[in-house]
């Protein structure tokens, strides 16, 4: 396998385009200060389909800012086509987009209803239109009643919120965050975490940047991971996580030990009380079940061994550190 | 055009808001207030002298207040991030460039206002007659600041804040030196010298009769073609530029 190519790829880019597109990005590329200069960002292909959820994970330095940037016409690309629903990445389609910057910041003289009223009137809705989808969106994320207060005087937390609610007031068909869920408490990023799956339940496409591995893997349908400016990775979370030929076992048991015909077969055991879990090769599933099930133990749960995306992505940089090394 | 105007309008409620603003101006006021205690000059002569010296401060104050809006409006917004959430619409980069200077230029126009009504309203309270030539005075000046506030703007496009002040008193200080640096209107290459003099109507707003309708529009058709080089350019420069 060539060095930094995509190492699964479920989700090909021929099998994204029997679907509708809602995002793609081929080859795009960034470099600064010239011949010898550092790049951002190298020749990065995305496919996001409509009406998913697509993460784009990567360390601090990959390039998925840089990248979103590019897409967004924040930053001009040194190579690459962009487009977004089928057109070019432009002024024009940007209409249908809603963005959300990491750590969004806002005039602090203004308030969140003259916000929300810049970006209505910048997204060409009316007075009535913004009046309405404002208040709505402000109760939406947590901020009715607190509309007329100057943002001077908002937490963090709370300029996020704003920044989630310009993002939406034109009821956008794409919608680009980049880590939303920071600076936010855990309530907060449970109700981000429910907003995105509100959004894909309403057909919209998101396109999610994030450094916080379980946000991603509880919303995304499909992921590009980057490193060092590539494409690492892409597919399926499922796909991506899911450990080829290995079982896991979920037992619960008032023995003290496994029956020892298990102790031989099993790896990554984890107990809690007298709730086992571990895994087995596939082959190995059937004999397992009777065997357990001949010494009294309860069997709660089968399920194909999957790894957090917290391990995936340690395993994943650890080879690329190693390649580069 | 309601992109311009959208963007313009954030400006504004942004801008009336810096408290350094209104304290230039009430600092400006408070010496159009005291002007008439200066020496008693002749009849005639010191109502002149109040017209020179309202308008000298009213000048001053506009400038400054032009700087501070404008030099550091863009790289601020840019340092801030504020500008994302906006060129991400359907906002081409020039609508942005221009709704921020139309915006800082209606904020100005706000602000030689409430110059121009004090100005005037403290004439005619002290020396018991209207001076309407004032409000010539405070028309120029307030396009003469406007220019200003589109220097800042075409430079902070691509430089920082400490370059815009810099330039601009540069530029300030260039353009009204041709007289100077000429001798006068013989001189071939007057007319193509960028001056702001055309705004220069003090004198006559405080010694004689003010301007005519024609040097008016003269001032209006200068106005317009240096705020649209300098807006262009600043279009140009912004376009190309990463944020």
């Amino acid at each position: 396998m060539p060095r930094n190519a995509p190492r699964r790829c479920s989700v090909s880019r021929m099998g994204a385009h029997r679907e509708t597109l809602a995002i793609e990005i081929d080859g795009a590329a960034k470099r600064y200060g010239g011949p010898g200069g550092f790049t951002a960002v190298d020749h990065v292909d995305l496919a996001v389909r409509s009406g998913r959820v697509h993460g784009l994970l990567g360390p601090n330095g990959a390039g998925k800012t840089t990248t979103l940037k590019m897409l967004l016409g924040l930053v001009r690309p040194t190579e690459g086509s962009f487009s977004i629903l089928g057109e070019p990445a432009g002024p024009t389609v940007r209409a249908r987009v809603g963005f959300l910057p990491e750590q969004p910041y806002f005039p602090p003289l203004l308030n969140a209803e003259e916000v929300l009223k810049l970006h209505g009137r910048l997204a060409g809705l009316d007075a009535a239109q913004i009046a309405a989808r404002g208040s709505d969106l402000l109760a939406r994320v947590g901020l009715e009643g607190r509309g007329t207060t100057r943002l001077s005087k908002y937490s963090r937390g709370m300029l996020q919120r704003v920044g989630i609610a310009q993002a939406l007031i034109a009821e956008p068909e794409v919608v680009v965050l980049d880590e939303p869920a920071s600076g936010l408490d855990p309530v907060g990023q449970r109700d981000v975490r429910n907003l995105m799956l509100e959004l894909r339940e309403s057909g919209t496409t998101v396109l999610l940047s994030s450094h916080q591995l379980s946000e991603v893997e509880a919303v995304c349908d499909e992921v590009t991971i980057l490193n060092r400016g590539r494409v690492s990775a892409r597919g399926a979370i499922d796909d991506l996580l899911n450990v080829a030929g290995r079982t896991s076992v979920r037992a619960r048991g008032e023995s003290a030990v496994l029956p020892a015909d298990i102790q031989s077969v099993m790896e990554d055991v984890a107990v809690s009380g007298s709730v086992w879990v571990f895994s087995v090769p596939d082959t190995a599933v059937r004999a397992v079940v009777d065997i357990l099930d001949d010494n009294g133990w309860t069997i709660e749960s089968i399920v194909p061994k999957r790894q957090s995306l917290e391990e995936y992505f340690s395993h994943m940089l650890e080879v690329t550190e190693n390649e580069v090394a | 055009m309601g992109r311009i105007l959208a963007i313009a309008a954030a400006v504004v409620s942004d801008a009336i808001r810096r408290r350094i603003v209104w304290v230039v101006v009430l600092f400006a006021l408070i010496l159009v207030a005291v002007i008439p205690m200066l020496p008693s000059y002749g009849q005639g002569v010191i109502e002149a002298v109040y017209r020179e010296v309202a308008l000298a401060l009213v000048y001053v104050a506009a400038i400054v207040v032009a700087l501070v809006l404008a030099a550091n409006r863009i790289p601020s917004e840019v340092e801030r991030r504020t500008v994302y959430t906006v060129l991400v619409r359907d906002v081409r980069r020039w609508e942005y460039t221009t709704g921020t200077w139309v915006g800082i230029a209606l904020t100005l126009a706000a602000a030689s206002l409430v110059f121009g009504v004090i100005v005037f309203a403290t004439g005619w309270l002290v020396y018991g007659e209207p001076m309407w030539t004032l409000w010539q005075g405070v028309l120029a000046i307030w396009m003469e600041a406007a220019v200003v506030a589109a220097f800042c703007v075409a430079v902070s496009a691509v430089a920082s804040p400490v370059i815009v002040g810099v330039s601009a008193l540069a530029f300030l200080f260039l353009t009204h030196v041709r007289a100077d640096l000429l001798g006068g209107p013989s001189n071939p290459l007057w007319s193509f010298y960028p001056s702001l003099d055309v705004f220069n109507i003090i004198a006559p707003v405080a010694h004689g009769t003010g301007v005519s309708l024609a040097y008016i529009a003269t001032m209006a058709v200068t106005f317009a073609g240096w705020a649209g080089v300098l807006l262009v350019l600043a279009a140009l420069g912004f376009a190309r530029r990463d944020v």
